[in-house]
């Protein structure tokens, strides 16, 4: 594999500029917006009150650790990233093995099978108030003229129902982009180790597990990390979904973030807040890429 | 590699034109403004909003002031103003705001003081015309204060019932908070297959979504029963006993609801009455008007409309008034003065009522022609002038939330009513001794 | 040959399964933004037969500046998308054919990324305060911008990948020829990324077309707002214009929707050259 080039041969003066001088619009842009927010944030997380009455102190940090809210809201984010990356990763790699193999209208399944991730959230979020509406809904209305009793399906309206339905609609729009980069992944395997092994005879089962499985890693790990930056600020479907409610039982920590800022006007504790999610969102992205570097590297 | 060079090429080609043209009109993304006089509003998406909008354009019409009107959702509108007013950026003139959030404002000096922009006209003030109780939400401290906008939209709750159905099982009017339970569990028993489609016909619906919505719904059972938020000292005191109870009542009243009524807001409540899947419930009159649409309601000419049952004390509405004030930091303050002034006026105000808007004047909701046309607006200024407003503090969103919590909590079943009502104490007390 | 039989009944039942739950909701939407109000939520749930009524598109678009919101939706997401994949592939290309002191190129390539993982929700607020001190409020300039950046870490990450599946002899033979280094970039390497590029310019496309909170946020009037601000606008207190807003989300979601399924093949095939591959 040919992808950084060692000892340049044909380096010169001007040469030795080129690669900043692509690079500097890049990092120019990136730094200008995210260099004065995160210094904002900073000041802003350690100042209490407002106008002239702030004052410097760690008060919004030390408030985290005794914020139920907080630290319940922490809790389902990462238990809705778990279980919906799950969900995505699982179903995403079934239909991708699935819609691999030649069969026919294979590319009208594939194109319908993307729609899903290419609508707004906001349209998300509306099409499954929409459908999942206890008394109006879509769902419970076909349930229903199939004869099934609906009284108890409430969806979004009961604690554990509601959470377990804000995941589906999550694994819903984004298990179409897991099934897209899984596929791309295997479209990208070279048919040799194949026919090798159909000469050696090995099952299906083993030809997926110890051929498709680690030629497809670097692709997985490429999901999974760009999933799971994404469920950790999840944000836009559940406001519209269910406000974090009924109770606080769908209550993310984006939402929580936004409520502080937004509703109560508290921004420094929305911004300790958010320095508690960089850094658990930081320590898992670490991981996948160590794994994605050493994959690499090997 | 590539099969079709041609084809990508022609992609390119459509997306590089397709971009230059897009370049030459970004840059005529901002309002020219240009001459003539020109005033920004920022309103609630909705029939409020819409009543405005109508309003402005004939503003336009008559002195050439062009009114620019931006509609948020009303989960945004507030989020929206905050950033705005707290970030000093002058992009409105006016902005609507919902009675609750006018302590905040008003107490970060984010609103204009009225009273100078009344002298420089030679004005007095505003006259005694306006309903007091609406009036009152305008003043910073509450009734007594410094003037800082003015009420547009006289909304206070009512009770809302289907006559048909009540004559059918000949029941009488509730009066009291036991009254609509018995209701509501002989509706719900009998009515199996009560609603059009053959449903079930619910005893009554309610919001019990978190925040602004169980809270609001919750309040006239709440001070019915006896309870208060806050003592004199301003100590939270929603777990006494009064407290307690009245949430118990509440429950008791759920079990006549539609299943899921904990995640209900506005619109769902709207929803099940227009469908006729309810009997009762409490609403706001800016809703009446949509019982009489047929392209929305099946329920036409069966809707009665009173007020607020009572308990332990006389029935209270909770008042919820619509007001418009002038940033601090307004471009146009005295243009946008001229319009406040106009917009809140009698004429204007009985024009706003014949779009469905209640008014905040008590000469229009006794207005002969206006009377006639919905009967309901003697007992809507009843409602109001005895209404009472949500406590006033900066930090009602912050509580309101706190609150709305474990009510829908409770309504969902995860908590009993002590425990909801004890944690939700403990809650708004940490809010309110929050430096 | 029997079990041959029933497996392919398996793969095409299991394919055409999830194609419904796919496509199903979103069937759903656009027959309620055809539908009176009174019908939109009948029980039992009508699928197909309806008196079908354009009355909400005309309320959509005629009354309410939904074209507006389309045009500036138009203009902001394709002038990001252009601005992203140029200064992005740039920057990918520098990371992934030279080697810079210190190994500058793999940490400038992990803080690229890094960028991406802070929660918008607290960038929002003083990315508003700059704007409004540069005087880039409710511009659509602003919200390109923003945009740009927003996009900037993955167009950077993913063209990085296809860069590195480019043999390096072909760039050097072009260099033999006579060609700049850039001119080699140009002549020779970027028509082999094509497929790679037209990929990843689809994903920004579409992530600027349905970004919600800075739209909202950094615009003050009709302006500049974009569609799903509009869209979110039809949430009104009493009673969600369900009719309104399906319409409304049936246009803004058809341009991307058209664009992205004609495009489909590329898509699969583009990321397929590398951004996927160890």
């Amino acid at each position: 594999m040919q992808r950084l080039h060692g000892n340049n041969s044909f380096s010169s003066g001007g040469e030795r500029a080129l690669p900043f001088l692509l690079l500097a619009p890049t990092l120019l842009v990136l730094l200008a917006l995210s260099i004065y927010p995160l210094v904002y944030a900073v000041r802003v997380s350690l100042q209490t009150g407002t106008g002239a009455g702030a004052r410097w102190s760690l008060d919004n940090f030390t408030r985290l650790f005794s914020d139920g809210f907080f630290l319940s809201a922490l809790l389902h984010t990462l238990v809705y990233a778990v279980v919906a990356l799950s969900f995505e990763f699982l179903l995403g790699l079934l239909l991708a093995v699935l819609l691999n193999q030649e069969m026919r209208g294979r590319s009208v399944f594939r194109a319908a099978l993307l729609v899903p991730m290419m609508l707004p959230s906001v349209v998300v979020g509306v099409v499954w108030r929409l459908a999942l509406n206890p008394n109006f809904g879509a769902i419970n209305g076909t349930l229903k003229s199939l004869g099934l009793n609906t009284e108890s399906l409430t969806w979004t309206a009961s604690p554990r129902l509601a959470f377990l339905s804000v995941i589906a609609v999550d694994v819903w729009q984004w298990m179409p982009f897991v099934f897209l980069i899984l596929l791309a992944g295997l479209q990208a395997i070279p048919q040799e180790p194949y026919e090798a092994a159909r000469i050696d005879g090995s099952s299906t089962w083993q030809t997926f597990r110890y051929i498709t499985l680690p030629l497809l890693k670097p692709a997985i790990l490429i999901v999974l990390l760009l999933r799971t930056m994404d469920l950790l600020r999840v944000f836009d479907q559940i406001f519209i979904l269910t406000e974090g409610g009924p109770g606080f039982a769908t209550e993310t920590i984006s939402l929580y973030i936004y409520r502080a800022a937004f509703r109560f006007g508290n921004f420094g504790y929305a911004a300790a807040m958010s320095f508690v999610l960089l850094i658990v969102t930081n320590a898992i992205s670490l991981v996948y890429i160590r794994l994605l570097q050493k994959q690499e590297t090997a | 590699m590539l099969k079709r060079p041609l084809r990508l090429k022609t992609i390119t080609f459509t997306f590089v034109s397709i971009l230059f043209i897009s370049l030459l009109s970004a840059s005529c993304g901002r309002d020219s403004g240009g001459g003539g006089k020109q005033l920004t509003l920022a309103v609630n998406a909705g029939v409020e909003g819409d009543a405005l909008k109508q309003a402005a354009r004939d503003y336009e019409a008559q002195t050439g002031v062009h009114i620019n009107i931006v509609e948020f959702p009303y989960s945004n509108l507030f989020d929206k103003e905050l950033v705005d007013l707290s970030a000093r950026t002058g992009a409105y003139d006016l902005i609507m705001l919902d009675d609750p959030w006018f302590p905040r404002f008003a107490g970060e000096e984010y609103l204009a003081d009225l009273m100078p922009l009344y002298k420089k006209k030679n004005l007095a003030g505003p006259d005694d015309d306006f309903v007091q109780t609406s009036l009152a939400l305008c003043r910073h401290p509450y009734s007594t204060g410094t003037l800082y906008a003015l009420p547009y939209l006289g909304n206070s709750q009512l009770f809302f019932y289907r006559k048909d159905i009540f004559e059918k099982h000949g029941l009488k009017e509730p009066q009291s908070w036991e009254d609509v339970l018995q209701s509501a569990r002989v509706i719900s028993e009998r009515e199996m297959t009560g609603a059009p489609g053959g449903g079930r016909l619910y005893g009554y619906v309610m919001r019990a979504a978190q925040g602004n919505a169980a809270v609001a719904d919750f309040m006239p059972i709440f001070w019915a029963f006896g309870a208060e938020m806050f003592d004199a000292e301003g100590r939270a005191t929603v777990n006494s006993a009064e407290g307690i109870n009245a949430l118990r009542f509440m429950l008791e009243l759920g079990k006549s609801a539609p299943p899921g009524y904990s995640s209900f807001n506005a619109d769902e409540v709207s929803a099940h009455l227009l469908q006729g899947t309810a009997a009762m419930s409490i609403n706001w009159p800016a809703w009446i008007a949509a019982f009489s649409d047929p392209n929305k309601s099946k329920v036409i000419g069966k809707m009665a409309f009173t007020t607020m049952p009572g308990a332990a004390k006389p029935g209270q509405a909770e008042i919820g008034n619509w007001l418009i004030a002038i940033p601090r930091d307004a471009r146009n303050a005295e243009a946008a003065f001229d319009f406040l002034v106009w917009v809140t006026s009698a004429e204007q105000l009985k024009r706003s009522a014949l779009r469905g808007n209640p008014p905040t004047r008590r000469s229009v909701f006794n207005d002969p022609e206006l009377v006639a046309k919905f009967p309901t607006y003697p007992v809507q200024l009843r409602s109001l002038e005895t209404s009472r407003p949500r406590p006033r503090t900066p930090r009602w969103n912050e509580i309101e939330n706190a609150f709305g919590i474990f009510l829908s909590k409770a309504n969902s079943g995860e908590l009993s009513p002590e425990d909801a009502m004890n944690q939700a104490n403990a809650e708004i007390m940490k809010i309110v001794e929050r430096k | 040959m029997r079990k041959d039989f029933v497996t392919r009944i398996l793969r095409y039942a299991l394919a055409l399964a999830a194609v419904v739950v796919a496509v199903a909701p979103v069937y759903w939407m656009m027959t309620i933004s055809l539908k009176k109000e009174i019908d939109q939520f009948s029980m039992p749930p009508k699928w197909v037969a309806f008196n079908p009524t354009l009355a909400h598109y005309a309320d959509a678009f005629g009354t309410r500046s939904f074209g507006q919101y389309l045009l500036t939706s138009v203009i902001v997401s394709l002038l990001a998308t252009a601005c992203a994949m140029l200064l992005g592939t740039l920057a990918a290309y520098a990371l992934s054919h030279f080697r810079l002191p210190r190994r500058l190129d793999k940490h400038f390539a992990l803080w690229i990324l890094s960028t991406r993982m802070f929660p918008p929700i607290v960038t929002v607020i003083p990315l508003f305060l700059m704007m409004r001190d540069v005087r880039l409020l409710d511009t659509r300039l602003s919200l390109v911008i923003v945009y740009t950046a927003f996009n900037l870490p993955f167009v950077v990450w993913m063209m990085r990948g296809f860069f590195g599946e480019i043999p390096r002899e072909l760039e050097e033979a072009a260099r033999v020829d006579g060609d700049s280094r850039l001119g080699a970039l140009w002549r020779v390497v970027l028509p082999l990324v094509a497929p790679g590029l037209a990929a990843t310019a689809v994903f920004c496309l579409i992530i600027s077309w349905n970004e919600f909170l800075f739209a909202l946020v950094l615009t003050q009037t009709d302006a500049a707002m974009t569609l799903p601000v509009g869209i979110a606008g039809r949430v009104t207190q009493y009673e969600i214009k369900w009719g309104v807003m399906s319409a409304a989300a049936t246009v803004a979601m058809m341009p991307i929707l058209v664009f992205a399924l004609a495009v489909q093949r590329y898509l699969v095939r583009g990321l397929s050259l590398g951004a996927v591959k160890g």
